[in-house]
């Protein structure tokens, strides 16, 4: 194994694993911070697929914004660490359709996964794709980079709306 | 890559749009800036959907893949932007007209605000021929939505509507988006016009083009509410304010129908042996049949489950699920007759539904209830109110002489000349249980309670103007409906541009 396969499995390791302790835990603070190590996780992959930009962005937005943000979110209502995130019961019917479910689509993708002919881009010789990128979101994808700054503006608009105090 | 040519005449057709975006603008400043008057945002809206109107009527007959293949403009797409356009239209006039909003707020300038939002999200959704795009335009609309269900927040159903749209909506954006990246896994590219170029050059494995259509079509069947992933319509519906469950049940249906014909008609079809009779489509997979299952499951259980409600607002969006069945059903012929049978009804479906809620919407401003027994004696305690109600019931239930008749027999013929006989008669014997739970309502406002005791309900005589704007066409298009039919016709060509 070269080092960039052990990389690949470590990083995938990594994210798997606290993706699962972010599913499974009551705990809340502890979800969130595992949230941290699995985005950490991601952000290593696209540094592997050589995605530069997207690594960065993976580090700055998911781990330096939203994530700091959502620990902030867990601290600042009133009971802090001992909140349950998961309340009621759920029946042994649920919980086996649920699995079974489950396991059926985690089969078939699997099985697709493993069996399928993807389609392969040509192989570019590495370099930074920032530049790429920043043509891209101007050019052909313009309208979809405008459209997103819409949707915003919109989703600003609902959220303080929300959040403000009845008048 | 964009050239500038394309650049400067894509943003010349993004006119309706950028008109919208406008209007979102101004809605929102001038509602703060003039503080005294309710409903300013809502003439400002009312104001650029017109002027958005006059700029979408300008684009008949034009045929253009606009920004570089994301957006498409074409007839089809000006039909559903002109569906979608006057129903946000009525819904913003029957929001004047709303108690529970104006009594649950001062000001209502988000709530116009986010329409107007709504409507931009719905008309990039319209045409989209990008699944990025597709993606954005349904998250627009998406969040937008969310806003408007939960808008009286401070009834309880409402919070817990809006809650449970939220997390529906994200579940299936998510399982949207997976199928999203396996169908860009498969042909590299995410451009329909692209993905339909590979599909006819290479084979591809059926089974992976399948799991990921079948996810990407819960994206779609989540804004259409069809069955499984319906869950969330009744609850939403019931807890939303009266106006936007009207505009969920019209609107957003419609968006969602034309990104799913676009969807197939654009990336699947095989444009070699291309007739419209029947769209060949690339892959080896039957989707006539995955749509017609889905039809059928979703007509079914929307009208046996409308039986059992009692509250209006549950019975019309059960009703609303069992309407995207029949539409379904003309989609899963797939040719471009089931196309214009879709548009035929949409418009018909548009003014009866909306009336339906709109009397709804009325009947609760007086009696404060959704609920069925509270229509006993209606016939009497309000006679123009209930003999309206009675033609947009009769014709949802698809009976002669009303335009939901017309609508229906266009769907139902798009299906039988295609040969799916099995699938017509579950679509007729489904119409004739909605006939029951349509004519309960009927039976009543007519025949319970007859010598009520109970006061005249008197409404305005702007409301019942409304009301009857409303009815007379329901009416009249039963009989003359030529016009609509013509239109549709002209507009079914779905642009694949060759």
């Amino acid at each position: 194994m070269d080092l960039i396969t052990i990389a690949f499995y470590f990083f995938s390791a990594l994210t798997i694993v606290f993706g699962a302790v972010v599913v499974f835990t009551k705990n809340i603070m502890h979800a969130a911070f595992s949230l941290l190590f699995a985005f950490f996780g991601i952000a290593g992959l696209y540094v592997l697929l050589s995605a530069d930009f997207l690594a960065i962005t993976q580090i700055m937005i998911y781990i330096g914004g939203i994530l700091v943000l959502i620990i902030f979110g867990v601290m600042l209502t009133t009971r802090i660490t001992g909140v349950d995130v998961k309340t009621g019961k759920i029946g042994k019917i649920q919980i086996g359709i649920a699995g079974l479910l489950t396991v059926l689509i985690a089969a078939t993708l699997i099985m697709i996964f493993s069996t399928s002919k993807w389609y392969l881009a040509d192989s570019k010789p590495l370099d930074s794709t920032v530049n790429e990128i920043g043509t891209a979101l101007l050019t052909n994808y313009l309208l979809a980079f405008e459209a997103a700054s819409m949707l915003l503006l919109i989703a600003i608009v609902g959220a303080a709306f929300i959040a403000r105090k009845k008048h | 890559m964009m050239d500038i040519s394309d650049l400067i005449k894509s943003i010349s057709l993004f006119k309706p749009e950028t008109t919208l975006i406008v209007t979102f603008m101004l809605a929102m400043i001038l509602d703060m800036a003039f503080k005294k008057s309710k409903n300013i945002a809502g003439y400002i809206a009312i104001a650029g959907l017109v002027i958005a109107g006059i700029f979408l009527f300008q684009q008949t007959g034009v045929n253009y893949k606009a920004f570089a293949n994301l957006l498409v403009i074409d007839s089809f797409g000006q039909f559903m932007k002109f569906i979608v356009l006057m129903s946000s239209l009525i819904i913003i006039v029957f929001s004047f007209f709303s108690n529970e909003l104006h009594n649950a707020h001062t000001k209502l300038g988000e709530y116009y605000t986010l329409i107007i939002g709504m409507t931009f999200g719905m008309f990039l959704l319209v045409g989209s021929a990008n699944l990025i795009m597709i993606y954005v335009a349904i998250e627009t609309m998406s969040i937008s939505s969310y806003v408007l269900a939960g808008y009286t927040r401070e009834v309880k159903r409402a919070s817990e509507a809006s809650l449970k749209y939220v997390i529906f909506g994200a579940v299936s954006s998510g399982i949207m988006i997976y199928g999203i990246s396996i169908l860009f896994g498969l042909t590299g590219s995410l451009n329909l016009f692209e993905i339909n170029q590979f599909l006819s050059v290479n084979n591809v494995a059926t089974l992976p083009l399948l799991l990921s259509g079948l996810m990407i079509l819960s994206g779609f069947g989540y804004k259409i509410s069809a069955v499984p992933f319906h869950f969330w319509t009744p609850d939403v519906y019931e807890g939303a304010p009266v106006t936007i469950t009207a505009y969920l049940s019209v609107a957003s249906k419609a968006a969602g129908f034309a990104v799913l014909l676009r969807f197939f008609k654009t990336g699947l079809l095989d444009s070699v042996p291309g007739t419209s009779e029947a769209w060949q489509l690339l892959g080896n997979i039957d989707w006539h049949y995955v749509i017609a299952v889905l039809a059928v499951l979703t007509m079914t259980l929307g009208n046996l489950v409308a039986v059992w409600q009692t509250n209006m607002k549950r019975l019309l969006a059960y009703s609303s699920i069992a309407h995207a069945g029949y539409l379904l059903m003309a989609v899963s012929v797939m040719n471009d007759n089931g196309v214009s049978a879709v548009l035929i009804y949409f418009v018909f479906y548009m003014l009866m539904n909306l009336g339906a809620f709109f009397v709804v919407q009325l009947i609760a401003n007086k009696l404060d209830s959704e609920n069925i027994d509270e229509y006993n004696g209606l016939g009497y305690r309000s006679p123009v109110l209930a003999v309206c109600m009675t033609v947009f019931l009769i014709s949802l239930a698809g009976l002669p002489p009303t335009s939901g008749f017309i609508g229906k027999l266009y769907v139902f013929s798009s299906v039988i000349n295609s040969g799916y006989i099995w699938l017509a008669i579950i679509g007729v014997l489904n119409s004739v249980v909605s006939l029951y739970y349509y004519a309960k309502i009927i039976r009543n406002m007519y025949l319970r309670d007859v010598e009520s005791a109970k006061t005249k309900l008197v409404f305005s005589p702007v409301t019942i103007a409304i009301v009857l704007m409303l009815a007379i066409p329901s009416l009249l298009f039963g009989v003359y409906f030529t016009p609509i039919v013509e239109w549709a016709n002209y507009s079914m060509n779905i642009f694949v541009g060759n």
